[in-house]
């Protein structure tokens, strides 16, 4: 992973550049992010921090990781993967809604009025749960009293200019511009 | 003058040792027993120090100096959120601990930011009944220098400041230990151990300093004297928060509600006087609990002097 951190203090910024690192690492995700550019302007109130993830691999579909019956009543679940369980729950509620989701045991499902084929092929997202933790990890980071945010985000790259008061049009300019450079390191991975 | 230590050993013959204790003029602060093992905190007179060290040995036990036995220190952050309060707050209030004292962690409700960080003047009185306050910055210059510098000019009470970068002064403050700041796990590191034992002693350092101050102008009674007479009261035995009584270097916390025992606490008789001629009783920031500051003898030699005329 590469870290660049830009700005007038060196204790501050190499305290930056080993907080984020140690962040990561207590979320595991240290090997999902290829690089990360950090301004701080503690003058200014202004926090900038922008970052490429990589693409989350491992996708798996539901009859991958569960056994999927038809039944009269709809599509009977049995976990087999429980390392997927809370993801699959997840997925479920969101797509059907929590009344036509049974949990019957640890690793039985029933989802009423679903047929078995259809619920077999979705597929579970792991890039959602990265998205989820690189934005823990964001917030984790950020200064707690910069408030007013300017966010960007494009497909792997995420930007976040923080200020304490108004954001200025040179910063968001900056925010666009260190993103930009950003999505270009992805296009010459 | 009393020295506090604190004594780590067995219950085998324990009780010939609080006798010595009590026959040196000394008291007994706080007892934690675990099974067959015991430590007490107590305070004895400085010259007595011998004797008990000789009896400590012959129990088997032995004993610690704790510094900062018998004060009440606050370890302030700017907020409660994970950005300020978890790692070095909770370490360095550990630390703390370990020399003896009884620390508060305290967080501010508007303390984050850099132009918007706030201290309430609540904020500032709670802060100001403890003996020393320490507080644990960030990892800017700027931002300390110029802005956060403001949480704490105006505290009372000696306040030591923790922070990221190396500064050679700061106003406003009796100690200043660099090279913490912002952290997202615990102090484990040999560096950042012998960082909280920098902590620790800065704020032994500003302890001592106050104990001296302390001594120019002596209290009336030692708050140990009194704790000793304040805690067969029937609300304090019954009191189920693990420090019903708090020493401080210029009186005691008492976790009972002032309202409903002022009037029993005044009563209390100390070397033939009443409490409430030898103290300020008063009702405290932290709910359900009184603070008692004693007077100086010279303070209460100047109200008698008024009493009588």
């Amino acid at each position: 992973m590469k870290v660049t951190v830009e700005g007038h203090e060196d204790w501050g910024n190499q305290s930056y550049d080993e907080l984020f690192r140690r962040i990561l690492l207590d979320l595991g995700i240290t090997r999902m992010v290829d690089e990360v550019h950090m301004i701080i302007e503690p003058e200014n109130s202004f926090f900038l921090i922008s970052l490429r993830v990589r693409t989350a691999t491992g996708a798996k579909s539901v009859s991958e990781v569960a056994k999927v019956e038809q039944k009269p009543e709809g599509a009977m679940l049995t976990i087999t993967n429980e390392l997927y369980a809370p993801r699959l729950l997840a997925m479920l509620w969101r797509d059907y809604g929590r009344q036509r989701v049974d949990q019957l045991s640890r690793f039985e499902l029933m989802v009423r009025g679903v047929k078995a084929e259809e619920l077999g092929e979705k597929m579970l997202d792991p890039g959602e749960e990265l998205k989820q933790k690189v934005l823990d990890a964001v917030w984790r980071l950020l200064p707690e009293g910069l408030k007013v945010r300017h966010n960007i985000y494009s497909e792997g790259v995420l930007t976040i200019a923080a200020t304490e008061h108004t954001m200025k049009q040179d910063w968001k300019d900056l925010a666009e511009k260190i993103h930009a450079e950003l999505e270009l390191g992805r296009e010459a991975v | 003058m009393y020295e506090v230590m604190m004594f780590d050993g067995g219950v085998y013959r324990i009780k010939e040792f609080y006798e010595l204790v009590e026959d040196v003029g000394g008291f007994i602060i706080q007892k934690s027993q675990a099974q067959q093992t015991i430590t007490v905190t107590l305070a004895i007179p400085e010259e007595e120090k011998v004797v008990i060290e000789k009896k400590s040995e012959e129990l088997g036990g032995r004993l610690i100096n704790v510094p900062l036995a018998g004060t009440e220190i606050a370890v302030v952050a700017p907020t409660l959120g994970r950005h300020h309060m978890p790692h070095p707050v909770c370490d360095i209030a550990e630390h703390l601990r370990r020399y003896g004292a009884i620390t508060v962690v305290m967080g501010l409700a508007r303390g984050k930011g850099r132009k918007t960080a706030q201290i309430t003047a609540d904020e500032k009185r709670i802060i100001e009944e403890y003996d020393a306050a320490v507080f644990v910055l960030g990892n800017f210059k700027d931002c300390i220098v110029e802005e956060k510098v403001r949480l704490f000019e105006e505290i009372e009470i000696p306040v030591a400041v923790v922070c990221g970068p190396e500064l050679e002064e700061l106003p406003s403050c009796e100690a200043l230990v660099c090279g913490i700041g912002r952290k997202a796990e615990r102090m484990r590191r040999a560096e950042e151990i012998e960082k909280l034992e920098e902590t620790a002693q800065a704020v032994e350092r500003i302890v001592r300093n106050r104990r001296k101050e302390l001594d120019e102008d002596p209290l009336f009674v030692h708050p140990a004297e009194i704790k000793q007479a304040i805690e067969d009261l029937e609300p304090v035995q019954d009191n189920l928060r693990p420090a019903p009584i708090v020493l401080h270097l210029n009186g005691l916390r008492v976790k009972i509600p002032y309202a409903e025992w002022r009037d029993t606490l005044y009563e209390v008789e100390i070397y033939g006087r009443k409490l409430g001629e030898i103290a300020n009783i008063r009702d405290a920031s932290l709910t359900g609990s009184t603070l008692i500051e004693i007077l100086t003898k010279c303070e209460v030699e100047d109200r008698d002097r008024k009493m009588s005329s």
